[in-house]
């Protein structure tokens, strides 16, 4: 240890160490230009100078390249010191007179102008850029000739061939010399680039260590091979010396592990269809085209524009958008994907509602489309505000020609509208939103994995193993088994999990470890003893807070017992120390300042439950994120807010109370209501997994709305398939049927529930510990096209038991005309059917086949045939099926006129009334949920307007509703087809386990709790709670008759009922009132 | 009003005569003009010191808070609606409830009047639609509509909305009224001309509480004003504490206020309290097309959440 | 102006904005020092008595966020 003083203070240095080192290690700033902390010294600018005095006289030496020894003194701003480095900052502008930060020197030492002549040069030579190159291992570029000759070049003035483009000199250069132009102009052969991030699809750069995006799990960086320079000369390594906990080994390599498994499943998603092969819509060329995936980085706060809608060309914000639909989708001229994509219209809707939120109401949304398919729950009514209320404008056409406007930019489109009359018109911005394919590599891991894939590049699955691959044990779910949104990609993967689950039951709970328990300290009654832990987290937090500073007052704070500051709070060995300072020190309570609870609340509570502290005697001060990481311009504001939160924290924790966690049991039994498609595939799947399963069917017998359907779009014969899966659920010793049967009660909540039921008129009653709504819906009566009245207009499921029975009625039919969206898509039932599209096709080209020289017509208003669909679609127009499509203010007319059947409908092609004379009329009728409001009751199930079941929520969690134990699938929740069915069936048995499979529930410790004292027995609470929570004590009861109860389980501690009781009866464990009250009284000091 | 009064007794006497029920809640004559008092009979003999004039402002559903008996009520159209929300709200069942209807023109503002004469008031009498009232030293004659409470005079619900026996045909209810006319008056306030206004609004205040035992609304076995841990309002003078009284007391009246003016008509310095009451009123008004008290089936504006609630409020 | 800056306690639903105000962290979004957060599990929790201390304790203003 060296110790010498600096400016008057006496410091400490490591020998060999050099002035500047120390200094900065004591925030001593000198000036430099040429120094830097991962370089070797070069005393270039000689803007470190600084007084050193050896006990006799006083010289100057460069701090940065000048090794302390002991007993030395060095003044770094003394008079002649300043005196010096003014003369050395006035040289330095007379050469550099533009350099920004030379002027900012130039102002700081008070140089109004320099009296030398100035020259026009921006290099300082100062090194740094010859240095790391050197550094990086390719050394090519140096400081060449002498004297005022001296310039930073390459040998001979060549473009250099070892010259690796990496761009080191560029970001080390002070004053903006050497820039990426320069690098590829002068001084490499090869192309010099910023690395495109691939977060914001090519909007914004990242660096060759990054962290993909905000939310990367795990949240650390990594490091790109491809780009970074020592995975090429094996130089460099300066993010080694700025990593504090030497996190980084570049020795690291790929290992190739193996692992035994009893099945894959597969998720390896799709990529968005690359445009710039299409030549009629420019993307490759015009600045302002771009992609819906682009829009959405634009659109996203967190985005390179911040949100805000500019365009690439001028950053102009657009006033007039265009969408073209199905790019990549629906096209087999310019590229290969014929089907669906199945997501762009409700993504180009919402894209274009929420550019309207963020730009105001006059920016102009247009999308062009082909058929609006917003087939999914909900959408149909999005799709109406964005027309009705937002005025998105919608134009049916497909946009063929694209010309960008030579100054402005714009964009001209030329395009047919529906009457067939080509229009022009220019916008700012086009979006083509892009369809979703299968990636190369997923094709060939799909050939190693000996898998089979359609010829659109989805994995082959039957409409009854919807995520089956063709081989064994290898399951499929999201957009490899099919174009797919979230939820739907959300159900699939629950699915493939249950069926991985079947398949691996015997082996459940064989790899899992038990953790060992540390008996718990009983710390009520004790005063409060609190350690206080202020983390540093490297320089994130101490970089900007002044952490000692935090920590030294938290010590001044009351029944604060143990203070300390950690590099990394979260490490290993920082965990340890908390453990053992909580038992040496006897403290009570723990605050720890550091990052969010969010992220590292668990960590540290099992640090405390580890130290046989309740985990509940702990607070979290968010100084990180929301904090330093906010306010670095403000160190001392920083600081100041830091106390204050520690303060705030330090107050409530020392009211914080022990928690209890209860456990309960399980019953280890499920009950699945309905007896359809889905509560068969459910109940199989649970009782595959070894679970009791009842099965409650209305009817006499099982299988539901499938028994009047034919075949499926894949033409799998859809009656034989349901009679194999109700004989294997007959034969399943497990599955207890009960048929003819009405839910009469149901008493209890997760994981105990008990239900009443009758049969037969037998009442009967069983316990189980989830329960599954699969209760189906129903084909609804048309009311209009004359159904009814006469034998030749049927539904579609009227249709399809027809061609099950091969009724001999339609042999001989000449003409079929089929109608859709009969009573979908209306003002009473403002939702897509589904189905109806597909299925109409289906039984088109069914009747086709039958008989190849049947007219048949399907009347639609736009055909919705997502995914795979699409190619019945195409397959019906090939066999000569025809389509017209009908407006919803002008529907076809029926007309029965001496036992003749015609239909009249406009065709906007032609602009002509057609009336087709037809044997038979096939009413695509909307599918119906039962609209149970029993049911809703007893599981206190939320409905929406249109009567189906609300599941937790629309995109995450599709399979399961918001009260916990209960599960739906199937029709009740939309109306699907059977392969979805059978997938949302699965799903719902698949969470359903996640709950059975733990065999037991631990309550929360943050939960809501009465003091019936109190309670005045309002029923505010009762009537508010989402959870059904609270809940009347019997009047028969001896304590407390009429007061409230909180069930601890049903409980999820969001607190509404605690704001809303007026008698103030409800405490919020965690967040109680006194705890909340401490923190607001502690905000000021 | 004498018909009125006839009818009160006989319904009464029949009810507990019939023991239909175990008492009448009721008015008797106050010991101080223009305050008459509740008053219980329990039993045929005590109907007859049942009264009915324009001076029984205060509610009575305020005396029907978790009794066990059965119970006939007499109930102008403000009590009936609070005996609503104390049916919903699990205070009484409506089966334990006899309610006997008062049509109702109106109560008279007795701060109002007491304020126009220097020396007490020794007695006032009603004629028809005058209001005679006498001093030691003086008699005035004065028309009952012009002195009628403020809430009074914008009421639209003067007809009992439950009942099982009315003492009267239905009272035309008041078309023309601006209800909320003096909240729209404070609304347009400058920020300083509303703290000026609901500082001079409350400095008369004593905390004694009076309106909070007048409100049949608050039935909290512990106030939040009494509670201490956590301590939600000072116990001192201080303004705070008292502006802190009355806006949560406010908040706790939302969507369940009937404007019934017991508290007004309690508060012994005369303060206007339902200018918080009646904000609160307008809001569940306007917002959720809500008045409290009119149906046994529906809970408050704000324990019920809809889909398509308006949510312009919160930005 | 002086240089006095107001101090706004800002009760935060720990699910959404809390999480969002997290988000700002990591997206390191600059903005000024002047609130102090307040936790909570759900702005359901927030009641009017706590915007009313909070200002009584001193506080310039209240957000609550969820």
């Amino acid at each position: 240890m060296v110790t010498f003083k600096l400016n008057g203070k006496k410091v400490q240095g490591e020998e060999g160490e050099y002035i500047i080192q120390v200094a900065d290690r004591y925030g001593v700033k000198i000036p430099t230009l040429c120094h830097h902390k991962v370089l070797e010294p070069a005393g270039m600018c000689r803007l470190c100078t600084v007084e050193l005095f050896d006990g006799r006289r006083s010289r100057f030496v460069t701090a940065c390249n000048y090794p302390i020894w002991e007993g030395m003194e060095i003044h770094t701003e003394s008079e002649l010191v300043i005196e010096g480095r003014k003369l050395l900052v006035e040289l330095l502008l007379s050469r550099c007179p533009d350099v920004p930060i030379i002027k900012e020197l130039a102002t700081e030492y008070i140089i109004e102008k320099t009296r030398f002549k100035e020259e026009n040069d921006d290099c300082i030579l100062c090194g740094l850029c010859t240095r790391i190159c050197e550094k990086m291992g390719s050394g090519a570029i140096c400081l060449t000739g002498r004297g005022v000759e001296m310039e930073v070049d390459t040998p001979f003035q060549i473009q250099s061939d070892v010259c690796m483009a990496c761009g080191a000199c560029a970001s080390f250069c002070p004053t903006g010399h050497i820039t990426l132009e320069v690098i590829n102009n002068r001084i490499t052969n090869k192309n010099a680039r910023l690395i495109p991030s691939e977060y914001d699809v090519g909007l914004q750069n990242r660096n060759p260590i990054y962290i993909p995006y905000a939310q990367a799990v795990p949240n650390a960086p990594v490091i790109d091979r491809e780009t970074c320079i020592h995975f090429k000369t094996g130089e460099c390594k300066v993010c080694t010396e700025y990593c504090g906990v030497n996190a980084i080994d570049h020795t690291q390599e790929d290992e190739i592990i193996e692992i035994d498994v009893g099945s894959i499943i597969l998720a390896p998603g799709f990529q968005p269809f690359d445009p710039s092969k299409l030549d009629n819509y420019g993307y490759a060329n015009f600045d302002n085209v771009m992609t819906s995936m682009e829009f959405e980085r634009i659109l996203s706060a967190s985005g390179p524009t911040m949100g805000h809608i500019t365009r690439i060309s001028d950053n102009k914000e657009p006033k007039r958008i265009a969408w073209f639909q199905c790019v990549g989708s629906r096209d087999i001229n310019n590229c290969d994907n014929s089907y669906c994509s199945s997501v762009c219209c409700m993504y180009a809707i919402k894209e274009s509602v929420i550019a309207k939120e963020h730009a105001g109401d006059d920016l102009e949304c247009s999308i062009f489309y082909m058929d609006m398919r917003t087939h999914g729950k909900d959408f149909e009514r999005y799709y109406n505000s964005a027309k009705n209320e937002h005025g998105v404008k919608f134009i049916k056409s497909r946009v063929h020609t694209v010309i960008e406007l030579p100054d402005s930019k714009d964009l001209e489109i030329r395009y047919a509208d529906e009457n067939g009359d080509i229009k022009t018109d220019i916008y700012d911005m086009i979006v083509l939103s892009v369809g979703l394919e299968t990636r190369k590599e997923t094709v060939e891991l799909a050939k190693k994995l000996d898998i089979d894939v359609s010829k659109s590049n989805f994995a082959t699955t039957s409409s009854f193993t919807p995520v089956s691959t063709s081989r064994d044990g290898i399951y499929v779910c999201g957009a490899f088994q099919g174009p797919k949104d979230i939820p739907q990609s959300v159900i699939d993967a629950s699915a493939a999990a249950s069926a991985a689950g079947e398949l691996l039951s015997t082996s459940r709970n064989k790899l899992t470890k038990e953790k060992e328990k540390v008996p718990s300290l009983n710390v009520i009654g004790d005063r409060p003893r609190i350690g206080v832990f202020v983390c540093n987290c490297g320089i994130n937090i101490g970089g900007v807070i002044d952490v000692p500073a935090v920590r030294d007052y938290a010590a001044t704070l009351p029944y604060v017992e143990f203070v300390t500051d950690n590099m990394y709070s979260c490490a290993q060995d920082s965990q340890s120390a908390i453990v053992q300072l909580i038992q040496s020190k006897n403290l009570n309570r723990i605050v720890v300042a550091a990052c969010s609870p969010k992220t590292h609340e668990p960590l540290f509570q099992e640090t405390l439950t580890d130290a046989g502290l309740n985990k509940y005697l702990f607070e979290m001060v968010n100084i990180r994120n929301h904090n330093s990481w906010v306010h670095k311009d403000n160190p001392e504001t920083a600081t100041d807010k830091a106390k204050d939160l520690v303060r705030m924290s330090i107050s409530k924790v020392a009211l914080m109370k022990p928690l209890e966690e209860a456990e309960l049991n399980v019953n280890q039994a499920a009950m699945v209501l309905g007896g359809g498609i889905s509560g068969m595939t459910t109940a199989l799947s649970l009782a595959n997994q070894g679970y009791n399963t009842h099965l409650l069917e209305r009817n006499e017998e099982l299988g539901g709305q499938a028994l009047n359907l034919f075949k499926t779009v894949k033409g799998e014969d859809i009656q034989a398939n349901v009679s194999d899966l109700i004989n294997e659920v007959k034969k399943k010793e497990n599955i207890h049927i009960h048929l003819n049967t009405t839910l009469e009660n149901v008493e209890g909540f997760v994981g105990n529930f008990k239900s009443t039921f009758v049969t037969d008129g037998q009442e009967n009653c069983i316990e189980h510990g989830v329960a599954v709504m699969a209760t189906g819906a129903y084909e609804s009566q048309p009311v209009e096209y004359s159904y009814g009245n006469d034998p030749r207009i049927l539904t579609s499921l009227e249709l399809d038991k027809k061609l099950v029975d091969n009724d001999s009625s339609l042999s001989d039919l000449n003409s079929a005309v089929f109608i859709q969206c009969v009573g979908s898509r209306n003002d009473e039932r403002p939702y897509c059917s589904r189905v109806c599209c597909t299925h109409s096709i289906e039984n088109a080209i069914e009747l086709k086949h039958r008989k190849p020289d049947m007219n048949v017509y399907i009347l639609y208003r736009d055909i919705r045939t997502y995914g795979e669909r699409e190619l019945a679609y195409a397959e019906a127009r090939k066999e000569g099926v025809i389509f017209i499509s009908y407006k919803v203010d002008n529907k076809p007319v029926v007309e029965i006129k001496d036992g003749k059947l015609t239909v009249t409908v406009l065709d906007h092609v032609i602009g002509q009334s057609m009336e087709l004379e037809t044997d038979l009329i096939t009413l695509a009728s909307a599918i119906v949920p039962y609209r149970d409001e029993k049911l809703a009751q007893f599981f206190k199930i939320p409905m929406n307007d249109d009567g189906f079941f609300v599941e937790r929520h629309a995109k995450l969690g599709p399979s399961e509703f918001a009260t916990d134990g209960v599960f739906l699938c199937g029709l009740t929740h939309y109306p699907k087809p059977i392969d979805e069915s059978i997938a949302h069936a699965k799903a719902a048995a698949s969470r359903a386990v996640t709950l059975l499979a733990r065999e037991t529930i631990n309550t929360s410790g943050t939960i809501a709790e009465t003091e019936p004292g109190i309670c005045s027995s309002c029923g505010v609470c009762v009537e508010i709670c989402p959870y059904s929570a609270p809940s009347f004590i019997e009047a028969d009861a001896r304590m407390f008759p009429g007061k409230t109860q909180i069930n601890p389980v049903l409980c999820k501690g969001c607190g509404l009922c605690v704001a809303s009781c007026r008698s103030g009866a409800i405490h919020l464990n965690g967040f109680d009132n006194d705890e909340i009250f401490a923190q607001i009284f502690a905000v000021n000091e | 009003m004498l018909g009125y009064i006839d009818k009160i007794r006989g319904i009464s006497e029949k009810l507990l005569t019939e023991e239909k029920v175990d008492m009448v809640i009721g008015f008797k004559k106050g010991t101080i003009p223009m305050m008459n008092e509740p008053f219980v009979a329990r039993n045929a003999s005590e109907v007859k010191d049942f009264v009915w004039d324009s001076n029984c402002g205060i509610n009575l559903a305020n005396y029907l808070t978790d009794r066990k008996e059965t119970i006939g009520i007499i109930a102008k159209g403000c009590d009936s609606r609070s005996i609503v929300n104390h049916i919903i709200e699990n205070k009484i069942t409506r089966e334990q409830l006899i309610i006997i209807g008062v049509p109702c023109k109106g109560m008279i503002d007795h701060h109002e009047i007491s304020s126009m004469f220097d020396t007490e008031i020794t007695e006032v009498t009603e004629n028809g639609s005058d209001i005679i009232v006498k001093g030691t030293d003086f008699e005035e004659t004065l028309k009952k509509d012009s002195f009628l409470q403020k809430n009074c005079k914008v009421c639209v619900h003067r007809n009992p909305v439950i009942h099982d026996e009315l003492v009267a045909d239905m009272v035309d209810e008041q078309k023309d009224v601006d209800r909320f006319e003096e909240v729209n008056k404070i609304e347009v306030m400058s920020q300083e001309e509303k703290w000026n206004y609901f500082n001079d609004l409350l400095s008369p205040c004593i905390r004694c509480y009076a309106c909070r035992n007048a409100c049949p609304l608050c039935f909290c076995p512990t106030c939040f004003v009494d509670e201490s841990k956590p301590q939600w309002v000072g116990k001192g003078p201080d303004p705070v504490d008292t502006r802190t009284f009355h806006f949560l007391r406010a908040y706790h009246m939302v969507g369940r206020c009937t404007d019934c003016g017991s508290c007004v008509r309690a508060c012994p310095m005369g303060i206007d309290v339902r200018a918080f009451t009646k904000k609160s009123e307008k809001d569940c008004f306007e917002l959720y097309g809500w008045e409290a008290g009119l149906s046994i089936d529906k809970r408050p504006a704000l324990e019920t959440f809809k889909q398509n609630d308006p949510e312009d409020f919160i930005k | 102006m002086s240089d006095w800056e107001p101090k706004i306690i800002s009760f935060l639903c720990n699910w959404c904005s809390y999480g969002a105000a997290d988000l700002a962290g990591v997206s390191r979004m600059q903005y000024p020092p002047n609130i102090r957060v307040v936790r909570i599990p759900c702005t359901g929790r927030m009641s009017p008595k706590f915007a009313l201390a909070a200002l009584r304790e001193g506080a310039d203003g209240v957000w609550v966020s969820g």
